[in-house]
């Protein structure tokens, strides 16, 4: 083969290889486009969990907020447990997920502590880490009173 | 090529001897002549390639459970970045694809391409076109609409009618004694798990015999050097699968076909149809009534089909040359035509169903679900149950019927549920039946408030537009016969009008602005 009809073919063979480059990439990018997965959540916004008249005098009461949850195509409800507490005038929410590994705590009326029964974490009323691995204490909610309905409401 | 880059292809080289093997795979000699008529193998195999590619994302998000599946492909339609073009690419792909095998496979016949010795080749690709074919009929049922069912049970159906092993063939593609969740599953395994292999072990073969065998070439040998297949014939298959890939694109741009509703297993009057390429065939049945029905079902088919598998064997002469073939290929064309017409026919034979519209019951329904004081207590956005939306509801009748009666039911003790009577109920049903698939028209708040009421009291005993009781006259053209001073007379008290009414007066028990509208809007029924 002579050298220009060399040159000539090396040419075309990098169009070639650059046009099967070309749809390659945008067949991988439509897949990324579609593989990634959306993130965020809904918005957090305030949803009812209890009447005021059901709050315990002893010690924090758990409530059970019940959303329409939305897993892709699958679609069901979510509940979520949360703690409410008298707080002087006011009212304290505490998120009953334990900050170590996302268990759910439950309180215990005698020790007067939220136990994690997965790996030992201890709070207390307040949220605060008593003692186990969790890193931080309970996440503490927004809460406040409807006047109109007196419902206790968190932000979730 | 930078020189680092040469290195560590150098280095690769040297660990995996690669460019000998690259050599061998792109540097085939292809006779002189071999020109854009042989580009369509590549075309198919690109559009094959798509299909693999966008099938493997249609299943990240895809379920094959008839309470899913539907939903899910609503899903990646609605929801997912790009979804629609995706799931777009994938059923025209097919379309793509099937074209591309047909065509090439009439390039074939027409070049003379299966004789002596490529006939184990012609087999190999006789074959890969029922794989294809094979995949159109079983990822057809995977979105789980209505077209998606029937079109399967009349597949189903037609395998019932093999000699003999018929029920068996049947039962094992039905996977169970109904189509229904048994089969999506069956059909989903062999459409992602049993098809993909086959194919691209067939494929291989393919390109290995071709490969073994060399490319046959144009159909009179011309004089000159051979040359390599890399780039030489390669930019020509890149410009055919660019030129494939735009038109694919253009065609996914809107999407595949919307969604119907949700499969019914007992929705009656519905017609199915088949996807395009299988037109032909569902025409053909037409031809053969009753007994004769496997004719046109299994046994013309297959007799077609074998003289095409044989076709090596049949044709055997020396020159390629269309002179000394015209017998053959005029048969081979009329054979094509007679597909084409077929098909053809198929298409225009549509069902004239013409978009009916609401009648009385179903637009009172509608306005009972618009109603602020019932379904939208739960179903908004944000509320505790997903919003009413056309094409999204796909619960069963009977699930429905349920939850209208008792909503506790499904969400106990979460709201106040709604009063409902067993008319309103029974409208509520009817518009949801039709929200599957369709909007309601639009309508302002004075005619939803009549429909409401005429629902509630006036079908009972009375029908109009086919809907409601027996007791009563049929008041569908009442106009025809009284004004609506007359209309309203009767309602209010029916006996001063006919000694012997059997109806019971409606003055006092509706405000009477009420009676005037039901009048106003029989009297307009003509």
């Amino acid at each position: 083969m002579t050298a220009p009809r060399d040159s000539r073919r090396s040419a075309l063979a990098r169009l070639v290889t650059g046009g099967i480059a070309l749809i390659t990439a945008g067949l991988a990018g439509l897949v990324g486009l579609v593989a990634v997965p959306r993130s965020g959540g809904a918005a957090k916004r305030w949803r009812r969990a209890m009447s005021l008249f059901d709050l315990g005098t002893k010690g924090p009461t758990a409530a059970v907020l019940t959303e329409r949850h939305e897993d892709g195509w699958y679609e069901t409800r979510k509940q979520t447990v949360v703690f409410i507490d008298r707080d002087g005038e006011g009212y304290r929410a505490l998120s009953a997920i334990c900050q170590h590994l996302g268990c759910r705590v439950r309180w215990d009326d005698s020790r007067q502590q939220f136990l994690c029964p997965c790996h030992g974490g201890t709070y207390d009323r307040e949220g605060r880490v008593v003692a186990g691995p969790p890193p931080r204490g309970l996440e503490r909610l927004n809460v406040r009173v409807n006047p109109q309905t007196s419902d206790l409401e968190v932000e979730l | 090529m930078s020189r680092r880059l040469a290195a560590v292809l150098d280095w690769l080289d040297d660990r995996t001897g690669f460019r000998v093997i690259n050599h061998h795979l792109l540097d085939e000699p292809l006779p002189p002549g071999t020109g854009w008529w042989f580009t369509l193998g590549s075309v198919l195999l690109f559009g094959l390639g798509v299909q693999v590619v966008t099938g493997i994302a249609l299943a990240l998000y895809y379920a094959p459970t008839p309470d899913h599946a539907w939903d899910s492909v609503r899903f990646i339609t609605t929801e997912i970045p790009a979804g629609r073009f995706l799931r777009g690419l994938h059923h025209w792909g097919a379309s793509v694809v099937v074209v591309a095998a047909v065509v090439h496979l009439a390039r074939v016949v027409f070049f003379g391409s299966y004789r002596k010795p490529r006939e184990a080749n012609w087999i190999v690709g006789f074959i890969l076109l029922h794989v294809i074919l094979a995949f159109g009929l079983t990822g057809y049922l995977l979105p789980w609409d209505q077209r998606a069912y029937w079109a399967t049970v009349v597949a189903i159906n037609i395998s019932k009618l093999t000699p003999f092993v018929g029920e068996i063939v049947a039962g094992l593609l039905r996977g169970g004694p109904d189509i229904g969740a048994l089969t999506l599953t069956r059909w989903y395994a062999i459409h992602v798990l049993v098809l993909p292999p086959a194919l691209a072990g067939l494929v291989v073969v393919h390109l290995y015999l071709m490969r073994r065998q060399g490319v046959s070439g144009p159909i009179k040998a011309r004089a000159g050097s051979p040359r390599p297949f890399f780039p030489y014939q390669a930019w020509r298959d890149l410009v055919m699968a660019i030129a494939v890939g735009v038109l694919l694109a253009a065609l996914a741009w809107k999407g595949a076909p919307a969604l119907e509703a949700p499969a019914d297993p007992t929705a009656s009057g519905y017609v199915p149809r088949p996807e395009w390429y299988f037109l032909g065939l569902f025409q053909l049945l037409k031809y053969f009534p009753g007994k004769l029905e496997v004719i046109g079902a299994l046994i013309l088919p297959g007799v077609v089909m074998t003289i095409l598998a044989l076709l090596p064997w049949i044709d055997r002469g020396q020159s390629r040359e269309w002179r000394a073939r015209r017998g053959l290929l005029a048969v081979f064309t009329a054979g094509l035509a007679g597909v084409a017409t077929l098909t053809i026919l198929g298409g225009m034979d549509h069902p004239k169903a013409g978009p009916a519209g609401w009648n009385i019951r179903e637009a009172a329904g509608a306005a009972l679900i618009q109603a602020d004081d019932r379904c939208h207590r739960c179903h908004v956005a944000d509320g505790i149950a997903a919003p009413i939306e056309v094409g999204r509801i796909d619960r069963p009748a009977d699930w429905l019927a349920a939850h209208i009666a008792d909503p506790e039911m499904i969400a106990p003790g979460l709201r106040e549920p709604p009063e409902t009577n067993q008319r309103d109920a029974a409208a509520i049903l009817a518009a949801l039946a039709r929200l599957r698939s369709e909007a309601p028209p639009a309508t302002d708040a004075a005619t939803a408030h009549l429909d409401i009421v005429v629902n509630r009291t006036c079908l009972g005993c009375h029908t109009i537009d086919g809907v409601g009781g027996k007791d009563g006259p049929d008041l569908s053209t009442a106009g025809r016969k009284y004004d609506a001073a007359a209309i309203e007379r009767r309602i209010i008290n029916p006996v001063d009008v006919r000694p012997d009414a059997q109806m019971p007066a409606f003055g006092g028990k509706l405000p009477a602005e009420d009676i005037r509208a039901i009048a106003a809007w029989l009297a307009a029924r003509k």
